[in-house]
């Protein structure tokens, strides 16, 4: 799982300056400079913890990426420096190439999905009276809270050959012929339909919730000037909504695109990348190429790619969060 | 027009809420049927005869109790680090200005970032070397990796919106730098500890793939990976007993989700759980 921050500025500043927002703290007072010191021990114990846990391995990553350490390393503890050849290697690796390209179209699938489906559902929930408003409240709730090694569990149950509920019902329906046996992890396309499915179901949930949040908050003024002039709700939609939610839509869109992009848990529980290597999205490929293989220091590589291919949305993601806090 | 455009909109919700809570509704629906109930041709939407058994053959498995006690161990233990870690340097982030501030904050949102693999290889790596896999220091030491910067920025959230006048009023009355904080900051960032020891749970109970790599025997596994090993291609998998077991293990986490509702939907919590 997961945990990424998406603080309230974000929301706050997506629906313009909230009046009712409290005052910022003032500027701080001179007093200040006088406990210069305590700021060092109060971040120490969390930053000594913080350099071993994630500085020092990440340090560790890009090192393996230069040498080639693998399984006989596990047990003799002996590796040695191969310079960039591990890059050379993946590079010239068509394997690669193809799960990187997989990995973008599947990413851009999920985020298009569960955005689109997302953003109706906020809009479905501002139309709602307060029952139904409520209700599909807990149902996002719940389906967003399931823990997803439970949901992947369950869609395998419920995509399952021969007693699946999907294949009977796909059956009843009767246009694809006779489903009940269709074996969905062991065709690509119908694996990538069942996991598109599970992560959509489970995006829709967070983004739905954060665009309402926002949605609410269009002044109501607005709409009803818009509607005066004549705007059909599509166009009060298209022009005033959707003006509003454009920043916090383009967080969740880069949140999304950043999550997708890492998915592990949800392939590797469904398809294990299969069949074959055709549902192998970059997470697979690299827990595949240092965990199954043992060929650790190609699979640290990956990782760096990976992580290098990424960098500007996340740049990009960090300098917006810390631009909407406070005065930094 | 009105009666008719609210009759059609609350078709369509009634719509989603029957597609969307489907798959745990099946879940809960499966749980509870006897095993020749699970394989049936035409599905049953109810169970026709219900019954707890196979949320006992789940919780009497091999390994169930023993896993249950390495995911308590761990999320305590991750639960623990991370709010009192996490809270200091929220409160060093929020209520001073020091130089390499904003470089600290950016380090910890990037860490978060990273894709699960960017840690999980040089920490297997070092923990073989170290001799600590198969431990709960690894899984802990993991989870902190992944949480503490999490916690340190929504707890941060929190101090923000204490009024500086508070603080400085408690300075007017002598108090001391730690007094300030653990007398008046503190208490006053409660709700943010506690979201954020939520936030911590859900985080390292759900986990499943550092608890898979790092353990390697299965009395070491923890729940969800237990959860996952009911699945076998070579027997058949035990779908009563998985979607029961599925269920328990959910319980928690849906609980929690539920509790700090008001938080998610308002955005209060500062914070974001994706699945």
């Amino acid at each position: 799982m997961t945990v990424v921050p998406v603080s309230t500025e974000l929301l706050d500043d997506a629906a313009g300056a909230d009046p009712a927002a409290p005052p910022r703290p003032p500027q701080r007072s001179r007093r200040r400079r006088r406990r210069d010191l305590a700021p060092l021990w109060l971040l120490s114990p969390a930053g000594l913890v913080l350099a071993v846990v994630t500085l020092a391995p990440i340090g560790f990553l890009l090192f393996t990426a230069f040498t080639d350490y693998n399984q006989r390393t596990l047990f003799t503890g002996r590796y040695s420096y191969v310079g960039f050849d591990q890059f050379s290697e993946l590079l010239s690796d068509g394997a690669f190439w193809m799960s990187l390209l997989r990995t973008v179209l599947f990413t851009a699938a999920m985020v298009t999905g569960s955005v689109l489906i997302g953003m109706g559902v906020s809009h479905l929930l501002t139309r709602l009276g307060l029952w139904w408003r409520y209700t599909v409240t807990v149902v996002l709730i719940v389906a967003w809270a399931m823990p997803n090694v439970a949901s992947s569990l369950v869609w395998n149950w419920l995509f399952q050959p021969g007693y699946g509920v999907v294949n009977w019902g796909l059956d009843r329906v009767g246009v694809f012929g006779d489903t009940t046996d269709l074996n969905w992890a062991q065709d690509p396309a119908r694996a990538y339909v069942a996991i598109w499915l599970l992560i959509v179901w489970q995006a829709v949930p967070f983004i739905a919730l954060t665009l309402n949040a926002a949605e609410t908050q269009v002044p109501a003024e607005y709409k009803e000037a818009a509607r005066l002039d004549g705007a059909t709700e599509l166009a009060v939609y298209r022009i005033v909504t959707l003006n509003h939610l454009r920043p916090i839509l383009l967080l969740v869109t880069i949140l999304s695109v950043i999550w997708d992009y890492n998915v592990f848990n949800q392939i590797w529980l469904i398809s294990r990348g299969g069949p074959g290597d055709s549902t192998s999205t970059l997470g697979v490929f690299t827990y595949k190429t240092a965990f199954v293989g043992f060929h650790i220091g190609q699979g640290a590589a990956i990782s760096v790619v990976t992580t290098l291919l990424l960098f500007g949305l996340t740049a990009f993601y960090i300098r917006r969060l810390l631009r909407s806090g406070e005065d930094l | 027009m009105r009666h008719r455009s609210r009759w059609a909109v609350n078709t369509i919700a009634a719509v989603f809420c029957l597609v969307w809570i489907f798959p745990v509704y099946w879940m809960v629906n499966t749980a509870f049927k006897p095993r020749p109930e699970v394989m049936t041709a035409t599905p049953h939407f109810v169970p026709y005869h219900p019954t707890l058994s196979n949320f006992v053959n789940a919780v009497t498995q091999e390994n169930f109790l023993v896993n249950l006690r390495n995911s308590v161990v761990v999320v305590a233990l991750t639960v623990l680090a991370s709010i009192v870690l996490g809270i200091f340097a929220a409160a060093a982030l929020s209520r001073f200005r020091f130089p390499g501030r904003r470089t600290i904050m950016v380090v910890i949102l990037a860490v978060q970032m990273l894709p699960g693999t960017a840690l999980l290889i040089p920490m297997f790596v070092m923990f073989n070397s170290l001799d600590l896999l198969g431990t709960y220091a690894a899984l802990v030491l993991a989870y902190v990796a992944t949480v503490l910067p999490f916690s340190i920025w929504v707890m941060r959230g929190f101090f923000v919106a204490i009024p500086a006048e508070i603080e400085e009023a408690a300075q007017l009355d002598g108090a001391t730098t730690w007094g300030v904080l653990t007398r008046v900051l503190f208490p006053l960032v409660a709700p943010g500890v506690i979201s954020t020891g939520i936030f911590a749970f859900i985080a390292a109970w759900n986990d499943y793939l550092f608890a898979y790599t790092f353990m390697q025997d299965q009395s070491r596994y923890t729940l969800p990976v237990w959860l996952a090993s009911f699945t076998n291609p070579h027997t058949g998998t035990d779908f009563g007993g998985q979607m029961a077991a599925s269920v328990l293990f959910s319980i928690p986490v849906v609980v929690f989700f539920l509790i700090i509702q008001r938080n998610l939907v308002a955005g209060m919590s500062a914070g974001a759980v994706k699945g």
